[in-house]
């Protein structure tokens, strides 16, 4: 069967993707040890370093958000799989300085294991100051599943916009990590999926889901979820699933929250508009401030349809981080 | 044969890669029932990348050798298998011989409990859980119960092939909790776990077996 993507041999796309995120990019991002995107205009050494880990496919995650304000260094994998601890443990040695280094680890078993692995590697070798967040705000399995069974969706960028500001201020390591985990621990994220996608490498079917059908709590390579139903009209899907988002931050009256819509792959801008309104309406109705809401393509599938829905409770400290400057191929103001 | 030499043995292991590689199609095919069908072409890519380990650093500087060797299994890309062989190729540095010439039962079993011990540092599988330790772990223990036993090194390590491979056999009627099988539920029953088989089709390869 061809498969309907612009591709050439699939054994090249991860290579052939940096060479275009770099060359559309090149003011902001460039590639060493093939798989490290850095940024042009490095850190200075008195400030920590943000890294990240995670495999391809998902563009722009995770790399599209290399620059100034967020990542230092993103180390990209093969297509959905996580690079190895050889090359995380690079770019640890690459950053190493005296200020310290978050790394910041979505929890998926093959990112956590090469991120487990390379810190143990990185302390072998003397690599001093070094931090990780490891992120989980999926509440698919519900907000109280154990933190393992949680896996890490789009909610790692905000915390890498927020991270990464303090960062760029000059905070300390602890301070940086201090507010990695304040936003940690006040996010939660849950997908929908109309329709799965093609595993680019291989042409596999990702997941299969009735024309008639959605899901709820599907995860980024299209592991099963635990809602599956009926299509639902957009307000309606929209409440279904910011009420147990709701309940998760705790956000109650009164409350700032930021809302971040992230398309799948292939939701048209027109249906995330929707989305956002939707969110809006419930939000204010139950008396919450939506103090920052996005919608666009930040972590994405391929061309699964469908998108997920972060909601996040803020403070003033949170925002004011939020709204530094940055400058990367993705997020830039 | 009542010992075997630290050289021998690892020559052995290119037997055992060797394996690997005439098997893909076997992994390949188990894994596109379970997985994204990667597993078999990730194997002999961290075979590869192992064997080329042994090739450059030679035999004169055990503790250098398997470092490189598991260095370059866990640079294979391709998901876990790889960083995890890696940690198994590490381990097995904490497991040396006091006499690389002369390894006794004792010893082999040592030197595979140490690899095994560097894996589970990092995997949290336990048999049962439809992983490589399903095969890896049977593996080692009847290398310790041959042992025990004093059975000769040939002896333990035929106890040893064996055992991987039932535990690999095993894995058919298991439930997966780890990966992407996990979310494939009983759906997976019936097909035996692409890492399990791989283990087994390595200590195959590592009797004197052709």
């Amino acid at each position: 069967m061809v498969m309907k993507k612009f591709i050439n041999d699939p054994a090249n796309l991860t290579a052939e993707l940096l060479e275009g995120l770099v060359i559309t990019n090149g003011d902001t991002v460039k590639l060493e040890q093939e798989k490290l995107v850095c940024r042009v205009e490095e850190k200075p050494q008195d400030k920590v370093a943000v890294v990240t880990l995670g495999g391809a496919g998902h563009e722009p995650a995770l790399s599209g958000f290399v620059g100034k304000g967020m990542l230092d260094i993103s180390v990209v994998g093969d297509i959905f799989a996580a690079p190895g601890p050889v090359e995380v443990l690079e770019a640890l040695k690459k950053v190493d300085r005296p200020a310290g280094t978050l790394l910041v680890i979505l929890n998926h078993a093959g990112d956590v294991l090469s991120g487990t692995m390379a810190l143990e590697m990185a302390e072998a070798e003397g690599l001093k100051n070094i931090q990780s967040v490891n992120t989980h705000e999926d509440i698919a399995p519900g907000a109280d599943a154990p933190v393992e069974d949680r896996r890490g969706l789009v909610g790692c960028i905000p915390l890498i916009k927020v991270a990464g500001a303090a960062a760029e201020r000059g905070w300390s390591l602890d301070e940086v990590t201090r507010v990695a985990n304040k936003f940690n621990d006040q996010m939660a994220t849950l997908a929908v999926a109309l329709r799965g996608a093609t595993h680019p490498s291989n042409g596999m079917v990702i997941s299969e889901l009735g024309d008639d059908e959605m899901e709820i709590g599907m995860g980024q390579h299209g592991e099963a979820g635990t809602g599956r139903g009926k299509m639902l009209p957009c307000d309606e899907t929209v409440e279904k699933m910011l009420l147990p988002l709701v309940e998760a931050v705790k956000a109650k009256s009164g409350d700032q929250v930021l809302l971040l819509v992230n398309g799948s792959g292939a939701t048209t801008l027109m249906e995330m508009f929707i989305v956002a309104r939707s969110a809006k309406k419930f939000l204010e109705g139950r008396g919450i401030t939506l103090a920052v809401c996005k919608a666009g393509e930040y972590l994405t599938v391929q061309e699964t349809a469908g998108f997920q829905l972060l909601l996040a409770k803020v403070d003033d400290e949170i925002l004011d981080l939020w709204n530094d400057p940055c400058k990367t191929p993705t997020w830039c103001w | 044969m009542k010992e075997i030499r630290l050289e021998a043995l690892l020559e052995r292991f290119r037997k055992a890669f060797q394996k690997i590689r005439e098997q893909v199609e076997t992994l390949t095919k188990l894994d596109a029932a379970t997985g994204d069908g990667d597993h078999g072409v990730t194997m002999v890519r961290i075979v590869d990348k192992a064997e080329a380990a042994m090739d450059a650093k030679g035999f004169t500087d055990f503790p250098a050798l398997f470092k490189a060797m598991g260095m370059g299994a866990m640079s294979a890309g391709g998901g876990s298998a790889g960083p995890l062989m890696g940690q198994f190729f590490l381990g097995l540095a904490q497991g040396l011989p006091e006499n690389p010439d002369a390894m006794d039962t004792a010893a082999v079993a040592k030197f595979f409990e140490a690899g095994h011990a560097g894996m589970f540092k990092f995997s949290k599988a336990n048999v049962g859980d439809r992983t490589m330790m399903d095969a890896l772990k049977p593996a080692v223990d009847a290398l310790q119960a041959s042992a025990a036993a004093g059975e000769d090194v040939e002896t333990a390590l035929q106890k040893a092939a064996a055992a991987a491979t039932e535990g690999a056999r095993a894995t058919e009627q298991m439930l997966a909790k780890f990966g992407r099988a996990r979310n494939l539920g009983d759906r997976v029953l019936g097909s035996a776990d692409p890492g399990a088989t791989s283990w087994s089709f390595l200590f195959q390869g590592l009797t004197d077996n052709d």
